[in-house]
């Protein structure tokens, strides 16, 4: 081409740019093509839930089903447990999960044998257990669930697969959950674990009421101990998202110290009770949520700069004797969870940590005197 | 920048497909992963601490997107402003009732429901009715709401659309999501290795095609209260999700869905009434797939379920006057 002054010489200059850009345009549009057509679907995942039939069941059943739990793009394989008495509305509950047509439901076994519900599974939710009834001790209720837990324990062990991941939902849950670590020693502790996910959440929303702001801008309450009413709602780490960043919700709620050491602790603490005057039956939908939730960033991590509550296998850490299940602050990270470490107690919380402590370790007794019986 | 939340109503919340329908739609499955919303939960003051009970939970779940729970017994207050619309109360058949009292005690419900919603809901707001006959139910608020779009006033057959697609999806081993285009089977494709291939052609049984499976679509609502001593709640709920969330965000590419909508004659389905219709949606709006060959006994069918949606049209009729 022949070149006259220098202006034709950028103009050539700047069209063959653009031409190039065109083509590393379209070329970059069919790479991602083909690698969408290629895009292989993950391995579906085996979620085992027992008590299936239950209410928390009904609820739970479709929230993972819809990827809620392990996210929107895992399939999963459904595995239903309940007794025998409850065969019939299992099969239902199945039927309806198929009636609803889930893209990432690959599959579901509804069944009354604890070791074909347990093979293979990768995570565990345990909502199964027996619920106190009036006129029952609380040695009655402890003694069938600690057998309960003890049978769950060998079945899991023997066929659930090695990674597999553990929620125990039923109540008394950290002592359930204690007594399933105790008789499946080869589970590795840290993957037992009890829901007290449910009262972190219900105490971020009532700090997030009483401050008037959306319930996704606190974060960082902590529950610590037994998911009882010995449970400790701790608001001394939360923090509010504001227009100048986070700020500590108890400086927020300066005039409210009084409030938050008393009512605010005793309305979370009390709520299940609440919610079962208003129903005239215990939580489901949020105790289903709550689960979802644990399992979700257990498995997929806490969002950066978040924790949140789970009921663990003690270390030792906080003054909390090893060898109890006990509610900490983690933040989870490729699989796993690890307590915060470093954080401030003051007096108030560390007689309220060792309260629920004290509580926990006198169930652990009752629950061995019922086994040894 | 987070979208402005829309408002959806449930009626009914403070029963099981209520239950069922509210934590779905607070995880955002009915109007997608970013739309924050506000439920507004509607149902009769014996309900009123039921439904209490309900709005303590929803708070209690911490859902990010749940900007607001509006729990009332007055219908007024449940209707303002709201974008979205599912009717799931009304009045359920008791043992020992005849079909003419159902029908005249859902036709006065949905009469006022309809002049509720007429004055107080958002322009443009999409309603889904669920609760049986959802049909006449929707045709009766249709008539008493005469300023709402009669497009916007559909009927859920969704469930029964999905319930077909599942028995399908197990008569031939594939998985649900490879099973589509369900209106009846002779339309309806499954994904294979090699291509989309008619599904008359894979089951190679035309026998329970025409017979077992039709019947067992259309008996399973029975079948669940059999076993659950209930009826269906959560294929029921899911169902309502899909049907709302296929019609604001589109059916995907080369998919149709089934919706019961207002009848404008096609496939010589009379006019003027709340038929069940293949759909596919785009831009908030449904339009029924046309030109689908019907045979013989597809026709026979569908006029069938015309006539009786006629009578059930007069029925109510009668009702009113």
């Amino acid at each position: 081409m022949e070149l006259v002054g220098g202006e034709v010489h950028y103009t050539f200059v700047i069209q063959k740019t653009m031409v190039l850009l065109l083509c590393v345009g379209l070329a970059w549009k069919m790479i991602v093509y083909m690698c969408n057509l290629l895009k292989i679907e993950k391995e579906p995942i085996r979620v085992l839930v027992t008590g299936a039939a239950g209410n928390i069941g009904y609820a739970i059943a479709p929230m993972i089903a819809r990827g809620v739990m392990l996210g929107p793009d895992q399939p999963m394989i459904l595995h239903l447990l309940d007794i025998e008495p409850a065969s019939k509305s299992l099969e239902a509950v199945k039927m309806e999960l198929q009636d609803s047509a889930f893209p990432l439901l690959h599959g579901v076994i509804a069944t009354t044998n604890v070791n074909e519900a347990c093979k293979d599974v990768n995570i565990a939710v345990l909502i199964g257990g027996y619920a106190r009834k009036e006129g029952m001790e609380r040695k009655d209720v402890m003694s069938k669930n600690a057998a309960i837990y003890k049978a769950q324990a060998s079945a899991l062990e023997r066929y659930a697969s090695d990674d597999c991941k553990v929620l125990v939902v039923a109540n008394p849950a950290n002592t359930n959950a204690l007594v399933l670590k105790e008789f499946a020693p080869s589970i590795p502790e840290e993957n037992i674990t009890c829901l007290t996910r449910l009262d972190h959440n219900r105490a971020q929303a009532r700090l997030a009421e009483k401050l008037g702001v959306p319930v996704s801008s606190v974060k960082n309450v902590i529950v610590w101990g037994n998911h009882s009413s010995t449970q400790y709602p701790d608001t001394s780490h939360a923090t509010v998202s504001t227009k100048t960043g986070d700020q500590p919700a108890k400086e927020l709620l300066v005039a409210d110290q009084k409030w938050l050491k008393n009512e605010f602790i005793t309305e979370v603490q009390q709520r299940g009770a609440e919610i079962i005057r208003a129903r005239k039956q215990s939580s489901a939908l949020s105790a289903a949520s709550a689960a979802c939730d644990h399992i979700h960033d257990w498995f997929l991590g806490t969002p950066k700069g978040n924790w949140v509550s789970m009921g663990v296998c003690s270390d030792g850490s906080y003054g909390i004797p090893p060898g109890l299940v006990y509610s900490f602050p983690v933040i989870c990270e490729k699989g796993s969870w690890k307590i915060v470490q470093g954080l401030s107690i003051d007096e108030f919380s560390r007689e309220k940590m060792d309260d629920s402590a004290r509580e926990l370790a006198e169930e652990k007794a009752l629950a061995y005197s019922c086994l040894n019986v | 920048m987070a979208k402005e939340p829309v408002r959806v109503l449930v009626t009914g919340a403070a029963g099981q497909i209520g239950y069922a329908l509210v934590p779905m739609i607070a995880r955002g499955i009915m109007l997608g992963a970013d739309q924050p919303v506000i439920l507004h939960m509607l149902d009769i003051p014996p309900a009123a601490e039921a439904l209490n009970g309900v709005k303590m939970e929803l708070i209690d779940a911490a859902f990010p997107l749940l900007k607001g729970v509006v729990a009332t017994t007055d219908a007024v207050e449940g209707c303002t402003g709201v974008n979205v619309a599912v009717m799931v109360g009304g009045f359920p058949r008791k043992e020992g009732m005849e079909r003419k009292d159902v029908m005249s005690k859902n036709v006065s419900i949905y009469k006022s429901q309809a002049a509720a919603l007429e004055k107080h809901a958002a322009p443009n707001c999409k309603v889904l009715v669920v609760a049986n006959p959802a049909n006449t139910n929707a045709l009766i608020l249709k008539e008493f709401a005469p300023s709402i779009p009669e497009k916007n006033i559909t009927c859920l057959t969704r469930l029964d659309h999905n319930r077909a697609l599942g028995q399908i999806s197990e008569r031939l081993s594939v998985p649900v999501s490879d099973v589509k285009n369900y209106p009846d089977v002779n339309h309806a494709k499954v994904q294979t290795s090699s291509g989309e291939k008619p599904v008359r052609e894979l089951v190679k049984n035309d026998e329970w095609l025409n017979g077992e499976f039709i019947t067992t679509v259309q008996q399973r609502g029975a079948a669940i209260i059999k076993a659950r001593k209930l009826s269906s709640a959560l294929s029921a709920a899911s169902s309502a999700c899909d049907h709302i969330r296929d019609w604001v965000l589109g059916t995907p590419e080369g998919t149709f869905v089934s919706m019961g909508v207002y009848s404008d004659g096609s496939y010589n389905v009379p006019s003027g009434l709340i038929y069940s219709f293949p759909v596919t949606c785009r831009n908030g709006e449904w339009s029924i797939v046309q030109g689908l060959p019907i045979d013989e006994v597809s026709r026979k069918k569908m006029d069938l379920t015309a006539e009786e949606l006629k009578e059930e049209k007069d029925l109510a009729y009668s009702c009113l006057s």
